[in-house]
């Protein structure tokens, strides 16, 4: 494993990192916990890894309100997301896959635009991000800004919508119609052991409803169950508009076939395509049937 | 003025001697090792676990600007290695399992040796592999190892052991309920923390060969060394850097090891090799995988009466260690409670998989799941409790078993009624039907405590010496794995000498310097070393008292040795000890500080039908663990570990906490997640990412009750305690896992999958 390392200071240097690299290898690394076990796996000739870990930008190392919308950097380590004031408050789920992502060690290293640009179909925070329906903002090597909704970005088994010479500058998600206590939201990871896990299959979802218990916006998405995490927009629908204590039984096993239907997972080392689709179901139920008992 | 005190040191909780090395990084590892001059080693291994090797081309490689030395099996005059001695160095002509190694490279740096790996071309002519040890008993299947002797009829059965005590079908006609089952256990391994590695330096002018290992056992070690290379034992010394982990795993040599050594002695120059982890998992040694179909019966009043046994081991391509653990399966199902008749037969069978080695427990977390199991079967057949069965059958103080082996002391009966109690045993029934359902698990376990008399002596040396200023270095033949036992022994000498800790040093690290010791395996370092050393105490005692009789003018010899003084007790006058050695030293007739003892265990060898008192003394152990099993997902969580063990007494309770908690995870380990996945022989599954070892924020709530039956063989009358925390581990998860879901449980390891599909299949 011998690569080239390019370490620019701000994200201007980057910039003209990308301009001059137009034509040549590299990869992006930040905390580097998923691209060296990559290019350790499989080498890569004249490659150069372009080392943003360093680069000093409040803006793309931390996360800020403004606007009604909380902008993460899209250089922001994962132990800062799980223990921020306001994903705290507002983004339960998010807070919940940063919890559970790797290990304490890791934490501190892996960055949220690592995670999204992995592109892996198991990546905890894509599967929150996809239930808060992040946009992803994104800079070229001109300097040219375009936004893309997180639900587009993923278009096959770890490619994005990402083009060459292009890098994910932030992440934005709007804050929420309701106020906390009349949300819903959480993340369910499912595999052997409480760390170093990578999900077998995992369950985001965001719900907000109003005072009596009707839901007026739902986000849900699940991993490692297809070749990118999926957005379950029918499961959402479903929900529009319900009472969510009032489901009756079939209902709630309606709710989750519409989150099943999304799946096409694989046999592999870590579980079957049965206990996926089976471990799918039976989650995407508790999710209800867990609200009914607590509330 | 001096006064006796029971005990300063022993029982107190002494962190390890070599903690703060370890913690601040400075503990050189064998990882570390740099000598001048050094080629870095590296080893081609199949591609193929059954193939004839038709051609092996190392031309390319050795154009390879920094390659030193490159050996194939055509370069080297060795003798094979195993306790069998069926297992070659280089593998000429064929290959049977996926670790066989073809070529090993010297060079320059690691990567060049790396590469030069690569450059090497083998032609293979692919043969169809066997992998399932049934099959391989077949006539029709060919033999698999070709270097052992026509001692079994069948040509692919590597050892049979067979043990009989009581009669068995008079005990048959006297149950009035009989359980059988098939239960199948997986490949695990010792997933040490430091990976495999050694570092040889031969020196061509004195014709001596040293090697830094991290060997377990140095002195058998070097002595199969020497029969591997066909040198002198003698001229081959072994320094063990400090070890990253054991558990058994060093307790025989690996090919590996002969190659760096045969590589330093064609190139004159030092040669390291070091595994890759993903080496570690395919070239290191597992615990053995088993076939176990046991019959198991009980009288009216729930006696049990016999037990049949009979076990199918996939021995893999050549023998190591694993063959032997019948040596202590059997002791379970002979010995473990009282029964009146056992039966038992292992075979280990080749097959071209990988090789079985020792693993803390030696076969006795296989033999106890499958006894554990059976025995909460017969409980629900008889319709009694399970924790009644258990204390009904249970090992008594002065029981002599079928096996031979004589509890002199003996804290069953106390380690099943302290979980039962602390657990509430009684009251933990399973009602609930939703969701999460909660179990709870019982299992005991035996085990040998005080060494194993396997090979001709189980003893251990020591050389004792006070300096003229008052420090004290002890020289034992034992090892330091990351056990503890230096710091078990520095408080022993402390304890007994009067000498603070800061002022003992232990030197155990070269064949060149120790005395003799078998090693550490059996859980005995503690127990056959501490008592070694209280053996030299004693000696070096008797020429201190007598310097200090003549110097206090006294006739009296009951000196107390305490704060670095020695007195007779509530006595004005006190010496310090550094003036005694002083006045030993260099007053007429002048005499050295100095004494040397062997200890040999009291135990005896067993008879060629495996019977008799093998260990000094036995250790016991029973776990209550409860779980909650989420039948959504099929995830068990450990709630709770109740685990009360006979230690004979507590030596140092947190260096017996540490043992507690890592042996125990080990065992949640084996129970629940980790399995070595193999297809055709090779293995899928060769990184933590999918080898689910499992990690700190894993380890349960885990309740310890040290039990102290204070056996008198013991050194102040401690039981060896290492293996047996995760002995009954898998059999009280899968008891309780049983308990919660009302699911029959017969292989291992209990994944979220394979419970889910147990639920399913249920319904």
């Amino acid at each position: 494993m011998n690569f080239n390392i390019e370490i620019p200071a701000s994200k201007n240097e980057l910039i003209e990192l990308l301009s001059e690299y137009k034509n040549k290898k590299y990869r992006i690394g930040a905390g580097c916990t998923d691209l060296i076990m990559e290019l350790r796996k499989k080498p890569e000739d004249d490659l150069t890894v372009i080392n943003i870990s360093q680069i000093n930008d409040e803006d793309f190392n931390n996360i800020k309100l403004s606007n009604n919308k909380i902008v993460i950097g899209a250089n922001t380590n994962v132990v800062k997301i799980c223990t921020n004031n306001e994903v705290v408050t507002n983004f339960p789920t998010l807070k919940e896959a940063a919890q559970n992502l790797a290990s304490n060690q890791i934490r501190q290293v892996a960055t949220i635009g690592g995670n999204i640009c992995t592109a892996s179909p198991s990546g905890d925070l894509i599967c929150a991000l996809m239930a808060l329906k992040a946009n992803l903002e994104i800079i070229d090597f001109a300097g040219n800004k375009r936004s893309v909704s997180i639900l587009e970005f993923y278009k096959g088994v770890r490619i994005t919508d990402l083009k060459k010479s292009e890098f994910l500058s932030s992440i934005e998600i709007d804050l929420n119609k309701v106020n906390p206590k009349n949300m819903y939201s959480g993340f369910i990871k499912i595999g052997t052991r409480k760390s170093m896990e990578c999900s077998v299959v995992s369950l985001a979802y965001h719900i907000q409803l109003n005072e009596n218990y009707k839901v007026i916006s739902a986000g849900l998405a699940f991993g490692a169950s297809a070749p990118t995490v999926i957005f379950a927009y029918d499961a959402c629908d479903f929900l529009i508009n319900k009472n969510i204590t009032e489901l009756k039984n079939n209902e709630i096993d309606e709710f989750a076939n519409h989150i099943l239907k999304y799946a096409s997972p694989i046999d592999d080392l870590r579980a079957t395509a049965w206990y996926r689709k089976q471990v799918l179901f039976n989650i995407s139920k508790s999710i209800l049937e867990e609200f009914s008992k607590t509330n | 003025m001096l006064k006796k005190r029971k005990l300063n040191i022993i029982g107190t909780p002494v962190p390890k001697h070599d903690g703060k090395i370890r913690v601040s990084g400075q503990a050189v590892y064998g990882h570390d090792i740099n000598l001048t001059g050094m080629l870095y080693g590296a080893i081609l291994r199949t591609e193929h676990p059954s193939a004839i090797i038709e051609k092996i081309d190392i031309s390319e490689a050795l154009k390879l600007e920094g390659v030193e030395c490159i050996i194939t099996a055509d370069d080297i005059d060795v003798n094979n290695i195993s306790y069998k001695r069926d297992h070659p160095i280089l593998k000429k002509g064929e290959v049977n399992c996926i670790r066989d190694e073809i070529a090993a490279v010297a060079a320059t740096s690691k990567e060049v040796a790396q590469n030069a790996i690569k450059l090497i071309r083998v032609e293979y002519k692919i043969r169809k592999g066997i992998y399932d040890p049934i099959e391989a008993l077949e006539e029709s299947s060919p033999q698999i190892n070709k270097f052992i002797s026509g001692k079994y009829k069948n040509k692919n059965t590597a050892e049979v052991f067979k043990y009989s005590h009581g009669n068995i079908e008079e005990e048959k006609k006297k149950s009035i309920v009989n359980v059988s089952r098939r239960f199948t256990l997986p490949r695990v391994t010792h997933a040490c923390m430091g990976t495999s590695n050694i570092t040889a330096h031969f020196d061509k002018l004195s014709g001596k060969l040293v090697l830094y290992s991290s060997t377990q056992v140095p002195f058998l070690y070097q002595r199969d060394m020497a029969h591997a290379l066909k040198m002198n034992p003698s001229d081959i010394r072994i320094i063990q850097p400090v070890i990253g982990g054991g558990f058994g795993s060093k307790l025989d040599m690996y090919p590996f090891e002969p190659i760096c050594a045969l590589l330093s002695i064609k190139t004159g120059k030092p040669v390291q090799i070091i595994y890759s982890r993903q080496e570690e998992f395919i070239a290191s040694p597992t615990r053995q995988p088993m076939i176990i179909d046991i019959a198991c019966g009980a009288d009216k009043d729930g006696n049990f009466t016999y037990r049949d046994i009979k076990i199918i081991k996939d021995n893999g391509a050549y023998t190591s260690w694993g063959a032997t653990t019948p040596f202590v399966i059997m002791q379970a199902f002979s010995s473990l409670y009282q029964v009146k008749a056992c039966k038992f037969e292992a075979t280990a069978v080749y097959t071209n998989n990988v090789f079985a080695g020792s693993f803390r427990g030696y076969g006795n977390p296989q033999a106890t799941f499958a006894l554990e199991r059976i025995i909460d079967l017969l409980a629900d057949k008889l319709k009694i409790s399970k924790a009644e069965i258990r204390l009904k059958n249970a090992n008594y103080k002065n029981e002599i078993t079928g096996q031979g082996l004589h509890y002199e002391t003996c804290g069953h009966i106390e380690c099943l009624e302290k979980v039962i109690s602390e657990s509430n045993f009684y009251n933990k029934k399973n009602t609930e039907n939703g969701r999460f359902r909660k179990g709870i698990g019982l299992a005991s376990m035996l085990h040998v405590g005080g060494g194993a008399k396997i090979y001709r002596s189980d003893g251990c040396g020591t050389t004792l010496k006070i300096d003229p200023y008052g420090y004290c270095t002890i020289i034992t033949g034992s090892n330091e794995i990351g056990q503890g036992s230096e710091t078990v022994l520095a408080m022993i000498a402390s304890e007994e000498l009067g000498i603070e800790l800061s002022k003992i040093k232990v030197i155990n690290t070269d064949t060149d310097i120790k005395p003799w010791d078998v090693g550490v395996h059996a859980s005995r370092t503690s127990f056959v070393a501490g008592n070694s050393l209280l053996g030299a105490i004693n000696i070096l005692k008797d020429k201190l008292n007598n310097k200090a009789k003549q110097l206090l003018n006294t006739e009296n010899s009951d000196f107390i040795y305490q704060n670095g003084m020695i007195a007779i007790e509530n006595a004005n006058e006190a010496l310090a000890l550094d003036k005694v050695v002083r006045e030993m030293h260099f007053s007429e007739p002048s005499e050295l500080a100095i004494a040397s003892y062997f200890y040999e265990p009291l135990s005896q060898f067993q008879n060629k039908e495996f019977k008799g008192n093998v260990s000094g003394t036995y250790a016991f152990a029973s776990q209550a663990i409860e779980v909650k099993v989420d039948t959504y997902t099929g995830n068990i969580e450990i709630t709770n570990v109740h685990t009360a063990q006979d230690v004979g007494k507590v030596l140092n309770p947190l260096l017996l906490d540490g043992q507690i908690h890592g042996g125990i995870l080990q065992g949640i380990g084996y129970a629940i997640s980790e399995e070595m996945i193999y297809e055709e022989g090779k293995l899928l599954n060769p990184n933590f990412h999918n080898y689910k070892l499992l990690t700190a924020s894993d380890v349960p709530n885990i309740h310890f009750y040290p039990i102290e039956t204070n056996d008198k063989q013991g050194p102040y009358g401690a039981k060896g305690v290492g293996e047996a925390p995760l002995i009954p581990t898998a059999a009280a998860i899968a008891n309780a896992v049983c308990d919660a879901l009302d699911i029959e449980v017969l292989e291992l390891p209990l994944t979220p999958e394979r419970v889910l599909k147990a639920i399913n299949f249920k319904k």
